[in-house]
């Protein structure tokens, strides 16, 4: 009985935290962003953080619908490998569309159609006609402020530049005119997903891995520790993979194959190619394969779970009689994968089991491993917080949801401190571990006690874009 | 006309035969809802079962919220957040229930500009409207800011100049301390300072402080360097806002204990934090058994204690000096057959704790023989402190504890039996240990108090301090009262309770202490003035007999060894002639003084003014040697 929600008509008496100004949060990644109203639970609007670009018209497309392949079609993304923005243009246009045209932010409704204003009608022509310009005037400057009733709270990476950050709020304010602006660290919302005010955040995202410590609500700067590890990085370790199984896998993207035949397991595929009139570029290529691999990460690759290492002695034969997983590729060639499929995620763990990969810049040291990343950010801060993070770490980021990553990392981290009591913090569910950082917005902006922070439109105007240094520590 | 009748009609068997009628009767006919548009008679035929009719129902169900209250408004409310401090720049909205009933709908909710139209309708003008303030966020009262100090720029040169820290990197330090709250974590992780180069920054105290052309490198800052810089200042601060002897409790605390923030302390704690962090599983497991070896080894040690003293006890076996003769006859053996009868049947369960071999004060040195004598004298008394323990556990127990220190342990089977006695009376020796123990907290919560000894009877709290009052000489009496009404306290307490009582009793003490430090000085002062005098005189002795000799050899005679005369005569004399007024008058405030203090201390005083007559004239004596 307890449980019953509260009637619409009853208002709650007691201060609960909530306050919902609708606030739009705003979350750019390298392979996603996402967007949504402040109060939700999941971002309304995940689109990919990869554009296409038709260079004949020199026109930019978004969202999944549009990569399909087509002439003069490239895929570029608007982020870097760094998780930072670095084609600011892109960048507005792109989240532009994705507030403005796919969120769908009510706009105001102008006067001389809202029908508040029908009943005094018995007036004046001229009158009339003087509000129907009015009206006009209104929706042309609404639509030049699409955001004008709508605080924005924007994500950013910890390592992201001033000079990124002002523009971003540059942008928030001069193109969408926005009433309020924030921008808070990725990291630091990832723990407030978790409901955690200090905590040590692992952040497996797809272009980086990146651990921080975070006290009562703020980065500690000198503990941010990143390296490339991550869903892109284990692309390539599973290319490598690939390049070095006997035979050879082929990644024959989805688009390219017209029909398929059924063959047996390791057998080469019988299918029939589509054949395009028109050069498909290497960037959408690239693309599409990169999403065959993301199903092949999903669904086979496993972390081994430990303890010891996997190339620990006798590890490897024990996962060789562990049962394999089937993967069929695009094309109808399929493959068991048995310890393969430990020894691809291995590399995230201990720098000897990486593959070498084909270019210089796929070879991590054993400081960007995850237990590498642990250590030096613990080792660069304070030893009072130390046992304070280790029993708060929070694990969000979509890479992370590899099977068997949190069972290893506790491994990991029981080993390398024995004697603190480490306690991991990863959600159950997926879209929580996805969209961690967003959701942290999301509950962050809803607070009641959150407005006050909030940089205000009249702030910007009288200290220039550099207050977004001075505010958002 | 029900059914029975129309089965007696028909001649039908009854099912319910045996059942009288009346009662039946009552049955069918109570529950039976009475239908409308039927006649009686036809709903009887049905009998039991009612007859499968449904009566006709001309309207529908009722609507249900025909007579409920119209549904909730819920209205987008503009807000301003007072915790901004922008003046209510930024304004927000939010839906909320509409509270004021009488308000027509909104209108202009929808309104671009996000202005709010409240009661208007009625023809209220557009501007007032637009000055009603828009409410506060109730969550603006959740703003809570640290207080850290603030200082002049005339209070840093005075109190707080340290030469590792310039006013920039302080007043830097101090910032973030207010940024980020005093969360020592996040301001030493975002601690840069930079110093300005001299010149760029215009600003006057940052050229006088970097008169270098170079750019300093920036200091490495531990988190210790921080905390003991903002400490120091601070305690200074505060100790400048309000002296040390004017603060609160709470308020000296704080000053004290950043006042003895210890750095390297702090480092070394850390030091060791590190350490124990950085133990390897093995090794944390061996400190931890090995801790536990040592609570082992701790308890084995008591425990062995506990058994040797057991011993101890037992061994004590009756060191008698009496005579034995008295048990040589059968007589005297018979006797003590008895006596060790009794004491064996008073000592039922011997129970060893720890000094409980000692016996009362009272019959620490009776002989064998008495035994029955004292016996009566045990019981009475341990009856005593039975009924006091009944009322006052702690009393009987405290006076008991007060005792054993006092009496030397002497103990003889007698006295051994007779506690023993005294412990089974008051009800078992073996309950006094299991009493649970008060915490402080408990005690003061259940006004527990310990006393040594309580007289018989009630008595007023205050009379003890006029005990203590009365038991003063006069002279005493009207100096303390003095000192009390520099304090402005009563001589009298207003609310004599037992925390007051006894911290008056200090404060009487320390005030006692002190009448008699300044008696005991003045006298000291009025006795090296003799003593002075005295060498004063001796010397002009000499010099009128070096002058005597002089005034020989001139053929000048006169021979002026009185005092008048001598302070008259020399050059120094003045300055002595005066030294042996004061010296004069001191002595006779002395000797005013002593008949007037009464008892011991007199005696005491005496006995140091002999002594210290005794170091002042070793003075003057050494004085003389120079």
């Amino acid at each position: 009985m307890a449980q019953q929600p509260l009637p619409s008509s009853v208002q709650p008496t007691d201060v609960y935290g909530g306050d919902e100004v609708s606030a739009i949060v705003l979350d750019p990644g390298y392979i996603n962003t996402r967007a949504g109203f402040a109060g939700e639970e999941m971002p309304k609007q995940v689109l990919p953080s990869f554009y296409g670009h038709i260079t004949s018209s020199n026109r930019d497309v978004f969202g999944d619908q549009a990569m399909y392949p087509r002439a003069d079609f490239e895929i570029r993304n608007y982020m870097n490998r760094d998780s930072v923005v670095e084609d600011w243009d892109a960048a507005t246009k792109i989240w532009e569309h994705a507030l403005v045209n796919r969120l769908g932010i009510p706009r105001p409704t102008p006067p001389s159609k809202n029908g508040l204003n029908n009943k005094p009608k018995p007036a004046a022509e001229g009158e009339d006609v003087e509000m129907a310009d009015e009206a006009d005037l209104d929706e042309t400057e609404n639509y030049e402020k699409p955001m004008a009733e709508n605080p924005l709270l924007m994500t950013e990476a910890a390592w992201n530049s001033p000079k990124q950050r002002e523009k971003a709020i540059e942008i928030c304010m001069e193109n969408w005119a926005c009433p309020a602006f924030w921008l808070s660290k990725t990291p630091v919302l990832a723990a407030f997903a978790a409901g955690k005010a200090t905590a040590l955040v692992l952040d497996v995202g797809g272009s980086n891995t990146s651990v921080t410590a975070i006290f009562d609500g703020m980065v500690l700067k000198r503990s941010v520790q990143r390296s490339p590890v991550g869903g892109v990085w284990l692309s390539s370790q599973i290319r490598s993979l690939f390049e070095a199984s006997e035979p050879k896998v082929e990644v024959v993207p989805t688009f390219m194959v017209e029909n398929k035949k059924p063959v047996e397991a390791g057998q080469p595929a019988d299918a029939r190619l589509k054949t395009f009139d028109f050069q498909i570029s290497p960037s959408f290529r690239a693309y599409e394969e990169e999403r065959v691999l993301k199903e092949f990460k999903e669904s086979v690759v496993e972390v081994w779970r430990g303890p010891g290492r996997y190339l620990a002695p006798g590890n490897e034969d024990y996962a060789k009689n562990l049962p394999g997983r089937v993967f069929e590729m695009p094309d109808g060639s399929n493959q068991m994968w048995r310890e393969q499929r430990f020894k691809v995620a291995e590399g995230m763990w201990d720098d000897n089991a990486a593959f070498p990969g084909a270019t210089e810049e796929g070879k991590i040291t054993k400081a960007q491993t995850v237990p590498g990343l642990i250590k030096a950010a613990l080792d660069s801060i304070d030893v009072d917080v130390r046992p304070a993070l280790l029993a708060n770490v929070v694990v969000t980021g979509s890479t992370s949801l590899l099977p068997g990553f949190t069972d290893r990392l506790n491994h990991e981290l029981t080993a390398m401190f024995p004697s603190v009591k480490v306690k991991l913090h990863a959600a159950g569910l997926s879209s929580e571990r996805r969209f961690g950082a967003w959701i942290g917005g999301s509950i962050l902006g809803s607070l009641g006690t959150f407005h006050q922070m909030w940089i205000s439109r009249k702030e910007y105007e009288e200290n220039g874009p550099g207050i977004v240094e001075k505010r958002c520590k | 006309m029900t059914s029975r009748d129309v089965h007696d009609v028909l001649n039908l068997p009854s099912d319910h035969s045996g059942a009288p009628r009346p009662s039946k009767k009552q049955k069918t006919s109570a529950p039976r809802l009475n239908l409308k548009g039927l006649a009686r008679e036809v709903q009887n035929l049905g009998g039991d079962n009612p007859i499968a009719i449904v009566p006709e129902v001309n309207f529908f169900k009722k609507r249900r919220f025909a007579t409920r209250k119209p549904v909730a408004k819920w209205e987008l409310k503009t807000f301003t957040n007072s915790a901004r401090g922008d003046d209510g720049a930024l304004v927000l909205r939010h839906w909320k229930r509409r509270t004021d009933d009488g308000a027509p709908p909104v209108e202009g909710a929808q309104d671009g500009d996000g202005q709010q139209q409240r009661g208007g309708g009625e023809g209220t003008p557009a501007s007032e409207k637009r000055e009603e303030k828009p409410e506060d966020s109730a969550f603006a009262k959740y703003n809570v800011e640290v207080v850290v100090p603030h200082y002049t720029e005339d209070q840093y040169h005075s109190n707080l100049q340290n030469n590792d820290w310039t006013k920039e990197e302080t007043d830097y330090l101090l910032e973030l301390a207010k940024d980020f709250d005093l969360r020592w974590t996040l301001i030493w992780d975002r601690y840069d300072f930079t110093p300005k180069p001299p010149g760029g920054g215009g600003d006057a105290a940052n050229g006088e402080d970097t008169s270098t052309a170079v750019v300093p490198a920036p200091k490495q800052r531990s988190m210790e360097d921080l905390k003991a810089r903002y400490y120091e200042v601070a305690a200074k601060m505060m100790a400048v806002q309000k002296p040390a002897q004017y603060m609160t409790r709470p308020e000296f605390e704080l000053y004290e204990m950043m006042q003895n923030f210890d750095p390297e302390q702090e480092r070394k704690r850390k030091q060791f934090a590190l350490n124990t962090l950085s133990r390897s599983k093995d090794e944390a497991r061996e400190e931890e058994s090995l801790l536990l070896e040592v609570k082992r080894i701790l308890a084995r040690t008591e425990r062995f204690n506990e058994e040797r003293r057991e011993l101890y006890n037992r061994l004590d076996y009756p060191a008698t000096d009496s005579d034995i003769n008295s048990f040589k006859t059968s007589a005297g053996l018979q006797n003590l057959l008895q006596t060790l009868m009794s004491t064996d049947k008073n000592k039922k369960r011997k129970s060893i704790m720890p000094g409980e071999g000692v016996s009362p004060s009272n019959n620490s040195g009776v002989p064998n023989s008495a035994v029955s004598e004292t016996n009566p004298a045990n019981r009475r008394e341990s009856i005593a402190a039975s009924a006091t323990s009944n009322n006052h556990h702690h009393h009987a127990r405290r006076d008991s504890d007060a005792r054993t220190p006092a009496t030397p342990a002497d103990p003889t089977p007698t006295s051994a039996a007779a506690a023993a006695a005294a412990n089974k009376k008051k009800g078992g020796g073996a309950q006094q240990p299991e009493r649970r123990k008060l915490t402080q907290q408990e005690e003061q919560v259940y006004g527990v108090s310990y006393h040594d000894r309580l007289g018989s009877g009630p008595t007023f709290r205050y009379e003890r301090i006029n005990k203590l009052y009365s038991h003063k000489s006069g002279q005493q009496q009207l100096r303390i009262t003095n000192a009390l009404s520099e304090l402005d306290l009563p001589p009298r307490l207003v609310m004599p309770t037992a925390a007051v009582t006894a911290q008056f009793e200090v404060l009487w003490g320390a005030v006692t202490a002190l009448v008699d430090l300044r008696k005991m000085s003045d006298r000291l002062d009025g006795e090296i003035k003799i003593e002075e005098a005295k060498k004063a005189e001796r010397d002009r002795a000499k010099g009128i007999a070096a002058e005597k000799e002089g005034e020989k050899e001139k053929g000048e005679g006169g021979g002026g060894g009185g005092d008048g005369a001598a302070a008259a005569a020399a050059g120094e004399g003045e300055k002595a002639g005066e030294s042996i007024e004061e010296g004069g008058q001191t002595k006779e405030d002395g000797e005013k003084k002593r008949p007037g203090s009464s008892g011991s201390l007199t005696a005491a005083g005496h006995k140091r003014s002999a002594s210290v007559l005794s170091a002042a004239s070793d003075k003057s004596s050494k004085r003389q040697k120079k």
